[in-house]
């Protein structure tokens, strides 16, 4: 050991003693903005710079060398010729919209030349995400990658965010994408706690652990988006991967350089349905103070006793008029001006050899909710040093705190599900301003009886969560010949998550008060050497191989223990001590998984224009029996710049390349799914239930799951072909890219017959195909010297089937919490995740059956398709103009089709409250549909009453609140100008940005009383479900960023 | 050197991972438990059926009471299509009758005393199943891989058994229970038997009184077997005939232990449902409002019903007569009574006045109206009372046709039956008493006909291929029924 460390002290030395020159400069693009991460590297030398933030860079360089190779993605490359009296160099990169060298950092950390990928990627760099005004990492993806469909929850602060690349390939397993952050895997998991006897369909919508990413510290996101793409991060990318590459020291100054960024931005709710403000409390016209309708009578009505605003009891006024009016803003009210505010400060310092990068990054998000917060701190390190020629040393640290407090959400007793449809004569903000929510002895004070009074909920019954996190990796690299390199790289993410939810004394939901502490532990280890190799010139001239052996150690850990204490003795007393019952809802979860895995990749590249790719992967899973533990995928891609070998390059047509991929993906089970269990027994569901122990007498029962006989892996197969066209010296790009992928013998509980006594068993079965179109399009419509225009576009259908279950097996419901009567499920013959319900049958000709003796509909048919979730296409745009010193960047998505079923739409139907209901009040009117008479149908011709007819179509459950999704949305915009270094110079600065930007700040959806994109479940495989959640929000701000 | 820092990497990194990848055995739940943890559980399931979404569309069908909002509501008017998931699945199959199998294939050799009362309990549920669906999953149900797609049984085989078909009837299974109680036991139940406290007797009790119950219930159909096997029981004399030896699943007073009917109608679905006008009328027509004061609740001194299927607003929540303390307990603490004194003495009535079994119809009826009275919570000399001003209810008129005198017994059996819906359903479609007129705004398969039984569930529809698709239709009668 001694002898290794004399060895590298020797190289650390000797390294320093060539003779060598200081050699400075700025970087600036066509219009004097200061350019960063430009790679200046000697001519023949190794040890390169970046640019830092300024623009600026300092390099220690041979006294051999001769010329300066200064190069950026998406900048025209310069050789600057080392002139020995010049020390300050000012070079001026110019943009070319279409760089060929565009290097991508795929599976593993491995930097790529795009040329040579033979699969769909898409690489977004900091300034497409940062500094507009998102704070979840995912959401800022939005409108922006073909092939990914992402969904918020909803504005809450800190809901998470649904993420699927390709469509879903697993039943009941993941589906998000596996999420990368400098080569080692990190959780985005998200974490339920319930809500109350509702379950996770009641809960705060808590945020993915994505969301604990800070922006401000990441240099560029890579989507790789098949399982061609993905395969040598094996069964964990199954779903994809989102490779994130956070900022790097070095800016070669030898000096601090400090960039210290601030925004400040607000929120306000949007999406709301449009409320009428005509009629209040009551029903049949007759006020009735504690309503919860608007079917009362008109406000400005003259108080009498038959119309109810004169009490009375048997007949005699017993009282003075009821105050009775419209508090038209009583529901808009209760959402609040939501603040984003975030700060961070970044030291960055040393050169190419050796640097080291401190930030600090805080967020303060106040939601637009009551009570409701996110608010995080980052803190990271990150330090690399090159300890000669031969090893080189690498690692960082993170450490994340996110508080997250959060108010429950669902139908029923929360703030958001008695908020929904309120009554327009209930004043609701008084109760706010007095505090008058709660009465002086503490319990729920509302006008409605055993109803929670919306402040009450969100002030009395939150859930508050305290999340400790550290990332950490290190890398050590070492070149034993120049085409040999051996790595390892080993990653801890570790987090842990105190939560506490409390119900107070005389909630809606758990009267008797309940203290739930719920901690969360999640770790995942992971470790891998990879041995790369490079050799040129292989067998012929200009055939190249790299090639890559390497092997992977993966540990994931997790625990959630839970303490639910009911009864509270001590209203107000949230300590697990004032409870009198422990032990409903009390558990100790734990899982532990290992995976061993080996993979080999064989890259060959003729002439830079023919590219042969062969992996190969085996994984050893702990989670799958010994004997099927063990299982093997491969990979081939092929890819052909058939501009470059037919040498056709012309003006129009500048570069093409066609690419075919066929991959295949295992995937292992999770823990514990191979033997049979017993549980503790329970029984019931939100209306009534029961759970042991039964005071102190144990029940057991077997598990609902019956374990598998044997279990294999799954497996998705993926066949990709693309093509790639640029058109006008690189000015416009077209990607376009199929796929088709299938993924069978799917690890599912699939559902068995009720009556064998149990739900579900785990086995091999199923099949889901998906099959899709991704284009992706870009160009440089203006191009002077003063000002840009740049658009991209991108284009994404899919289209999703479950081809087949079991047999005998129709469908079965998503595993997750759901209301039955609109139950998420897996269906034979339709995309993955339709809604199933009840719907009213139809005559031949398609209308619905109307009942001759009320007028109403006939009763549902259960078991039908109410709902589907899946969007037909989604589109996104983006232009960014770029005039002298100004930047202006939107961007547009538009989603085509999905449906989504809306309580909350329902309830201001049924409740009188939505605007068009206040519309001729008076008059009947008649349900469309169809009567039966003999074997005809006639059209319905009974009349109903209004409150009748609305409240016919404002059931929850019914196939009216199922609603187009489609949705045009100005996602971002941003108007940024960078400061003049006269400006800045004067105060002593090396650069000054500010940016103002809006998000959301317009949508328009056809079809849908409420902002169609949101999704109660938050991120998981249920979707189209909007259960009185919290509405979407729109932000603007102002960002500032400057440079030390 | 160099070669040495490789070798070290492949050491460490190729090192052997078998004992590595050894971590999937769950350190969160047992894999395997003793039988005293599963009866409690079994137990529980009985009651929670019985108290639960069954009761209460029973209990609309019965009139008991009249639905107000969301599910009671539309059940009172026969909108019943997509429901009872939860119960077929979750309390029925899932619960009780999984778990019993377990009991019933493990200590049926070693420890019999557990697969007697399995087998007691498992003939119980699956009356509650076939008396509510007609054919329901039986001979093969419950056993998990054996049978994935268990076949539905006739209800007459379920009842009375096919050798062809290997089906054992519920009678012989009760009778197999019985025997199973008298061989010597390995292990036996103490506190974990949360009904009867391990007393095995008790259990032989309550298995007599169960081959009374299935025996009349199918006596439409087979007279003679339901008098034979009446009789025997009544000549054993060992079935439940004091108020004592009921038997009932307690429940508790703690959140989480609570009876079902307490739960829906005191903490989350206070609103739904109440005492229906219909039931009221009744009582007041036999001047039984003591009674039925024990049964529902009179807020500030005063009954208030609602109409089955009305659309008239509901009276306030506070003023409406919901299930009182003998049925909810203060606390939730009730037990649900699977089979009673009152219960029997109005079989043994029926028996003696149809069947021609052992004993006077007029003496039983008599001892089952005071045996009900006196659980319910009246005083001795209330009921004395109400038996010296109103002999005309408390006696069977034996001028009256047969079919009147049934009558008069099932009107009181009703009365007893409030809170166990699924029995008055159950005597309702098998004598057509006491007369309900349809509902009001009645909807449905068939909205001119009270159903004559509930609908398949759309889990095992859609999951298990013998299930009858289309499934019949609510107006199709059971096998028993009149």
């Amino acid at each position: 050991m001694r002898k290794i460390v004399f060895f590298l002290l020797c190289i650390v030395i000797s390294s320093q003693l060539f003779a060598q020159q200081m050699v400075t400069g700025r970087v600036t693009d066509e219009n004097g903005a200061p350019v960063s991460n430009v790679s200046v590297i000697p001519r023949g030398g190794k040890n390169g710079t970046m640019t830092g933030a300024d623009g600026t860079f300092t390099l220690k360089v041979d006294a051999s060398a001769k010329t300066l190779l200064v190069s950026s993605v998406g900048m025209n490359a310069r050789e600057i010729a080392i002139n020995g009296n010049t020390t300050n160099y000012q070079i001026t990169l110019t943009k070319n919209s279409a760089n060929l060298v565009e290097v991508v950092v795929t599976s593993l950390g491995i930097i790529r030349d795009k040329r040579s990928l033979s699969y769909a990627t898409q690489t977004l760099k900091a300034d497409q995400f940062a500094d507009k005004g998102e704070v979840n990492i995912i959401n800022a993806l939005q409108g922006k990658v073909a092939g990914v469909i992402i969904t918020g929850a909803s504005g809450g602060a800190g809901a998470s965010t649904n993420i699927n690349i390709r469509g879903i390939s697993s039943f009941t397993g993941s589906n998000q994408p596996l999420f990368v952050i400098d080569g080692i895997p990190v959780s985005n998991d998200v974490d339920r706690t319930n809500g109350g006897p509702l379950g996770t369909l009641g809960d705060n919508q808590p945020a993915n652990r994505a969301a604990d990413i800070d922006m401000n510290n990441v240099e560029s996101i890579n989507i790789l988006k098949g399982p061609a793409a993905a395969v040598l991060y094996g069964s964990r990318a199954s779903a994809g991967a989102i490779i994130i590459t956070t900022k790097k020291g070095g800016n070669g100054k030898g000096k601090a350089e400090v960039v210290a960024n601030s925004s400040y931005s607000f929120q306000s709710a949007i999406g709301l349905p449009p409320v009428q403000n005509e009629f209040g409390q009551g029903l049949n016209g007759i006020y009735n103070p504690i309503s919860t309708a608007s079917w009362g009578p008109r406000f400005g009505s003259t108080p009498s006793i038959v119309n109810g605003l004169i009490p009375s009891a048997g007949g005699v006024a017993t009282g003075p008029a009821a105050d009775y009016r419209a508090y038209p803003n009583n529901i808009a009210e209760f959402f609040e001006t939501g603040t984003i505010s975030e700060n961070s400060v970044s030291i960055n310092g040393g050169d190419a050899l050796r640097n080291q990068k401190f930030s600090i990054g805080n967020l303060n998000h106040i939601g637009i909710l009551p009570n409701t917060s996110l608010k995080r701190t980052n803190v990271a390190f990150a330090a690399n040093s090159t300890l000669g020629n031969k090893i080189k040393l690498g690692g960082g640290i993170t450490f994340t705190n996110t508080l997250q407090n959060g108010i429950l959400g669902g139908n029923g007793q929360s703030a958001l599900g008695v908020l929904a449809g309120l009554s327009r004569s209930i004043d609701l903000t008084t109760s706010r301003v007095n505090g008058t929510y709660k009465n002086p002895n503490g319990s729920n004070n509302f006008v409605i009886p055993n109803t929670e009074n919306p402040y009450f909920g969100a002030f009395e019954n939150p859930l508050k969560s305290n999340l400790y996190r550290f990332t950490a990796n290190t890398t050590v690299s070492y070149d034993p010949t120049t085409w040999l390199n051996i790595s390892y790289r080993l990653g801890l993410d570790a987090y842990v998550d105190r939560r506490k939810q409390v119900f107070a004394v005389g909630s809606g939901r758990v009267p008797a008060g309940q203290v739930l502490e719920n901690t969360i532990y999640r770790s995942e280890v992971n470790g891998d050497l990879i041995i790369t190799a490079t050799k040129n010139n292989l067998f012929v001239k200009g055939l190249n191989l790299t090639g890559l052996v390497g092997q992977n150690v993966n540990q994931r850990t997790f625990q959630s223990t839970q303490i639910q204490g009911d009864n509270l003795a001590i209203p107000g007393f949230y300590n697990i001590s004032n409870a009198t019952t422990l032990t409903n809802g009390s558990f100790e979860n734990n899982s532990n998984r290992r995976l061993v895995g080996y993979y080999a990749q064989a890259s060959f590249s003729y002439n830079n224009y023919l590219f042969l790719e062969l992996t190969g992967r085996v994984d050893q899973s702990s989670t799958l029996p010994v004997e099927k533990n063990t299982y093997f995928y491969p990979s081939i891609s092929t890819g052909f710049v058939f501009t470059d070998a037919l040498k056709m390059n012309s003006k129009i047509l500048s570069y093409g390349k066609i690419r075919a991929s066929y991959a295949k993906v295992g995937r292992d089970a999770g823990p514990y799914q191979l033997s049979n269990l017993y549980v503790s027994g329970g029984y019931g569901n939100n209306v009534a239930s029961f759970s042991f122990p039964f005071g102190t007498v144990a029940g057991f029962g077997a598990s609902s799951t019956i374990a598998p006989i044997t279990l294999a892996p799954e497996f998705t197969t993926s066949y990709e072909a693309g093509i790639n066209l640029q058109f006008l010296r690189n000015r416009i790009s077209l990607d376009v890219t199929y796929f088709d992928q299938v993924s069978r013998s799917q690890i599912i509980n699939v559902g068995l017959a009720p009556s064998t006594g149990y739900a579900s068993k785990t086995t091999n079965i199923g099949e889901l195909s998906n099959k899709g179109i991704e284009v992706l399009l870009s160009g440089t419509v203006i191009k002077s010297k003063s000002l840009t225009w740049d658009v991209t576009g991108n284009f994404t259908k899919i289209k999703n089937n479950v081809v087949s279950i079991a047999p005998g097996i129709d469908n079965f419901a998503i595993p997750g919490s759901a209301f039955i009567g609109s139950v998420p499920s897996i269906k034979v013959n339709f995309p993955y995740g339709v809604i199933i319900g009840g719907t009213i049958p139809r005559s031949p000709d398609g209308e619905r059956l109307i009942n001759p003796a009320t007028g109403g509909y006939q009763p549902t048919i259960a078991g039908q398709v109410l709902a589907d979730p899946n969007p037909e296409y989604t589109l996104g745009f983006t232009n960014n103009f770029t005039y002298k010193s100004l930047s202006l960047g939107f961007t547009f998505d538009f989603t085509k089709g999905g449906q989504i079923l809306s309580f909350t739409s329902a309830l201001y139907k049924g409740r009188g409250v939505l605007d068009v209901t206040a519309i001729d009040r008076d008059q009947p009117r008649i349900l469309p549909g169809v009567i039966k008479v003999g074997d005809k149908f006639v059209p319905n011709n009974i009349q109903v009453p209004a409150q009748t007819y609305w409240q016919t179509l404002g059931g929850l459950q019914s196939e009216f609140n199922v609603y187009d999704a489609t949705v045009f949305r100005l996602r971002e915009l941003s108007l940024g100008y960078n400061m003049p270094a006269s400006l800045y110079k004067s105060l002593g600065l090396n650069g000054m940005r500010f940016s103002i930007f809006g998000r959301n700040l317009f949508y328009n959806a056809p079809n849908s009383i409420i902002d169609p994109a949101v999704n109660t479940q938050g991120a998981g495989n249920i979707r189209g479900l909007e259960l009185q959640s919290a509405p979407n929000a729109r932000t603007i701000g102002a960002n500032l960023k400057i440079t030390l | 050197m160099k070669y040495r820092i490789i070798i070290l990497i492949f050491l460490v990194s190729f090192s052997s991972c078998k004992k590595y990848l050894d971590v999937n055995q769950t350190p969160n739940n047992p894999t395997s438990v003793p039988p005293s943890t599963i009866l409690p559980n079994t137990t529980i399931a009985l009651g929670f059926t019985v108290g639960n979404d069954l009761n209460r569309v029973t209990s609309a069908f019965s009139q008991h009471i009249a639905g107000v909002a969301n599910q009671t509501a539309a059940y009172d008017i026969y909108n019943i299509d997509g429901s009872f998931d939860n119960q077929w699945n979750g309390e029925i199959y899932g619960g009780a009758v999984s778990n019993l199998q377990i009991l019933i294939s493990q200590y049926a050799n070693t420890s019999p005393a557990y697969s007697g009362i399995a087998k007691i309990q498992l003939a119980y549920i699956f009356s509650v199943a076939t008396d509510l669906w007609g054919d329901v999953p039986y001979s093969q149900a419950g056993t998990g891989l054996l049978n994935e797609t268990p076949r539905f049984d006739k209800q007459e085989d379920i009842y009375l058994g096919n050798a062809g078909s290997s089906i054992v009837g519920l009678l012989d299974l009760v009778k197999s229970g019985i025997s199973d109680l008298d061989k010597t036991s390995l292990l036996k139940p103490t506190r974990d038997d949360i009904a009867y406290a391990g007393d095995l007797t008790k259990w032989k009790r309550a298995a007599n009184t169960l081959l009374l119950k299935l025996a009349l219930q199918m006596s439409n159909r087979n007279a003679a077997l339901a008098k034979s096997t009446i009789q025997s029981v009544i000549d054993g004399n060992l079935f439940i005939n004091a108020n004592n030896l009921d038997l009932e699943v307690p429940f508790g007073n703690s959140v989480g232990n609570q009876n079902p009917i307490f739960t829906f109608n005191n903490v989350n679905r206070t609103g739904d449902q109440m005492m229906s006008t219909r039931l009221f009328n009744l009582a007041l027509s036999l001047n039984d409002t003591v009674r039925l004061g024990k049964f529902f609740t009179k807020p500030s001194g005063r009954f208030t019903s609602y109409d089955n299927g009305t659309t008239v607003a509901p009276p306030l929540l506070a003023a409406r007569s919901n299930y009182n303390t003998y049925l909810t307990g203060i606390n939730g603490e009730a037990p649900i009574r699977l089979l009673t004194n009152f219960q029997t003495q109005f079989i043994l009535a029926e028996g003696a006045l149809v069947l021609g079994t052992s004993g006077l119809a007029n003496t039983y009826f008599q001892a089952g109206i005071r045996a009900n009275m006196l659980k319910v919570g009246m005083t001795s000399a209330e009921v004395d009372g109400y038996f010296a001003t109103n002999a005309a209810v408390v006696t069977l008129n034996a001028a009256a046709s047969v079919e009147d005198q049934r009558k008069q017994i099932i009107t009181q059996k009703y009365i007893a039956m409030i809170g166990n819906g699924i029995e008055a359903y159950n005597d309702y479609r098998r004598t057509g008493y006491p007369v309900l007129a349809l509902v009001n705004n009645p909807q449905g398969d068939n909205p001119n006909v009270i159903p004559t039984r509930i609908t398949y569930t759309p889990g095992e529809l859609s999951r298990n291929p013998n299930a009858p698709n289309p499934r019949p239709r609510t107006d199709v009668k059971v096998w028993w029924a009149k």
